[in-house]
């Protein structure tokens, strides 16, 4: 990733990997049983990092947002505020974010071990389609189970949100989340949605391209899971702006 | 050690077998790692070059990463403020608290955790498949001292430096997408944003910055040492490193804040 014409030789790849597996996965469709297999791997195995992040995030915002509401005497919109920005901004970040360090590399590291021990190659030998059989299903599973994982850690960062407003700032529980539906609006919740699928989509292609295309041994996979954290977490933070105009200009 | 469970009881046994052992392997890690620590003498060439390894090379990239984060700031920020005061005036020193005293730190820790934490994870595990950490053994040289302590050092050096780089960067993108946006001359931006901030905000965030920059080398140095062979070995340490180091950053940085909100 030195000089720029690397950088775009590597987006580019990305972009025509992604039309190949879009269209995989509308030409010949994978079987139902093994997309819901990576469905059930990814969200079991990300659902505790999830979880706590989660909870810690909303304990966060609600310290910061007390810190400062706390000079204006405007606690009683502390569960609102906090709630909403996580809805629309800091819950699919941190999906994201997690997801990029626990699923992404491991599926690179999945598929990289695969490409370097010749695995592939061997499943095309047998004539089946390895972009079929391997990385649709786990494109799809992906991208799916990131709003069971959006779900969960929303759930949570209200929780946390919640025990910290009781620790903190005074408040009960019943007060907190009362303000939460005034300033949580539908339009939040849509966005947060949007964000958080092409999070997903970015980042399934990003971890399926790097694993793929791995050369060189171990060494190699070490190295293409590096590369699959950092231009996640790169082009995450990228998205996240564009997306943030785009459902800002709506 | 891959056991099937057959019932309850032995699955009970063989997960606390599991983490026993893994706690084991951190104690006898960690004291391992104090103990080389304090022996000093320290390699002050290689950790020079940790320094321009992880500090220099990883400035673009979160320089890069954190302005956008501005960006997104502004925006959700004065969508926030809007819905609740009705005005935009407070925009600007809200944002700056929020980016001296989470996002900031946050942003540049969790970038330095998958550049540099899961290149660590990487070059150590490579180097404990290839035997090449047996061999510094055999040549009676402390793995310890001569490959975590001086990125131990070297992290922390260079995270506090490009902090305080990604805080000034984020508030200049800030103030910029501010003039843009909502219509701020700087001149009222930086004097608003003075209403709220302050010195020691800045202070605090190298703290943060310290504190996450010595957990980064400590947990990806242990997944390195402790890489099962083979390619899947280093994937795995890999992505096993860059999942505890974010866990524990996000974890400490709630610790930090609560402490820190006393200091405010």
């Amino acid at each position: 990733m030195s000089s720029p014409l690397k950088i775009i030789d590597e987006v580019g790849g990305g972009m025509i990997f992604l039309k190949e597996i879009l269209s995989t996965a509308f030409k010949t469709p994978p079987d139902r049983e093994s997309v819901l297999t990576q469905i059930y791997s990814v969200t079991s195995q990300s659902l505790s990092t999830t979880v706590a992040s989660g909870f810690f995030v909303g304990a966060i915002m609600t310290v910061q947002f007390n810190a400062q509401l706390k000079q204006f005497d405007a606690l009683s919109v502390l569960g609102g505020l906090s709630t909403s920005g996580t809805i629309r901004e800091l819950g699919p970040l941190l999906i994201a974010f997690m997801l990029s360090g626990k699923v992404g590399a491991f599926t690179s590291a999945e598929l990289g071990t695969m490409r370097v021990t010749e695995q592939i190659d061997a499943i095309r030998c047998l004539g089946t389609n390895p972009i079929q059989y391997l990385v649709v299903p786990r494109f799809i599973g992906i991208i799916i189970s990131s709003f069971f994982l959006l779900f969960a850690g929303l759930l949570m960062s209200i929780v946390g949100g919640a025990c910290l407003a009781v620790l903190v700032a005074g408040m009960n529980v019943t007060e907190y989340i009362h303000g939460i539906p005034t300033y949580v609006s539908w339009a939040s919740v849509a966005g947060g949605l949007f964000k958080c699928s092409t999070f997903a989509i970015l980042l399934a292609t990003i971890c399926t391209y790097k694993g793929y295309t791995t050369t060189g041994g171990s060494k190699g996979v070490g190295r293409s899971v590096v590369a699959t954290a950092l231009s996640t977490m790169v082009g995450i933070t990228l998205l996240d702006w564009l997306t943030s105009l785009i459902i800002g200009a709506l | 050690m891959k056991v099937v469970a057959e019932n309850f009881f032995d699955y009970t046994g063989t997960q606390v077998l599991k983490v026993s052992l893994e706690a084991r392997q951190w104690i006898t890690y960690l004291k391992d790692f104090i103990v080389a620590l304090v022996a000093g003498p320290l390699r002050a060439k290689e950790m020079i070059f940790q320094i321009y390894e992880i500090g220099y090379k990883s400035t673009p990239i979160i320089l890069l990463s954190v302005s956008f984060a501005a960006g997104v700031t502004i925006i959700e920020y004065s969508y926030h403020i809007r819905l609740v005061i009705g005005t935009a005036a407070l925009v600007p020193g809200f944002a700056a608290l929020l980016v001296l005293r989470e996002l900031g730190a946050v942003i540049t820790a969790l970038l330095l955790t998958s550049r540099v934490g899961a290149g660590i994870a990487a070059e150590v595990g490579t180097m404990k498949v290839t035997e090449q950490i047996d061999a510094l053994k055999l040549l009676n040289i402390d793995p310890m001292k001569y490959l975590v302590v001086p990125r131990f050092i070297a992290t922390i050096v260079s995270s506090m430096i490009i902090v305080m780089f990604a805080n000034a960067t984020c508030l200049f993108f800030a103030m910029v997408v501010s003039m843009y946006k909502l219509s701020f001359t700087w001149e009222s931006f930086i004097h608003a944003m003075n209403h709220f901030a302050q010195f020691k905000d800045l202070i605090l965030a190298m703290v943060k910055a310290g504190v996450f920059g010595s957990v980064i080398p400590v947990v990806s140095c242990f997944y390195g040492f402790h890489c099962k062979a083979g390619a899947e070995g280093v994937g795995r340490a890999t992505t096993q490193s860059v999942v505890t180091n974010a866990i524990l950053i996000i974890g400490l940085d709630f610790v930090l804040t609560y402490l820190f909100s006393y200091l405010y």
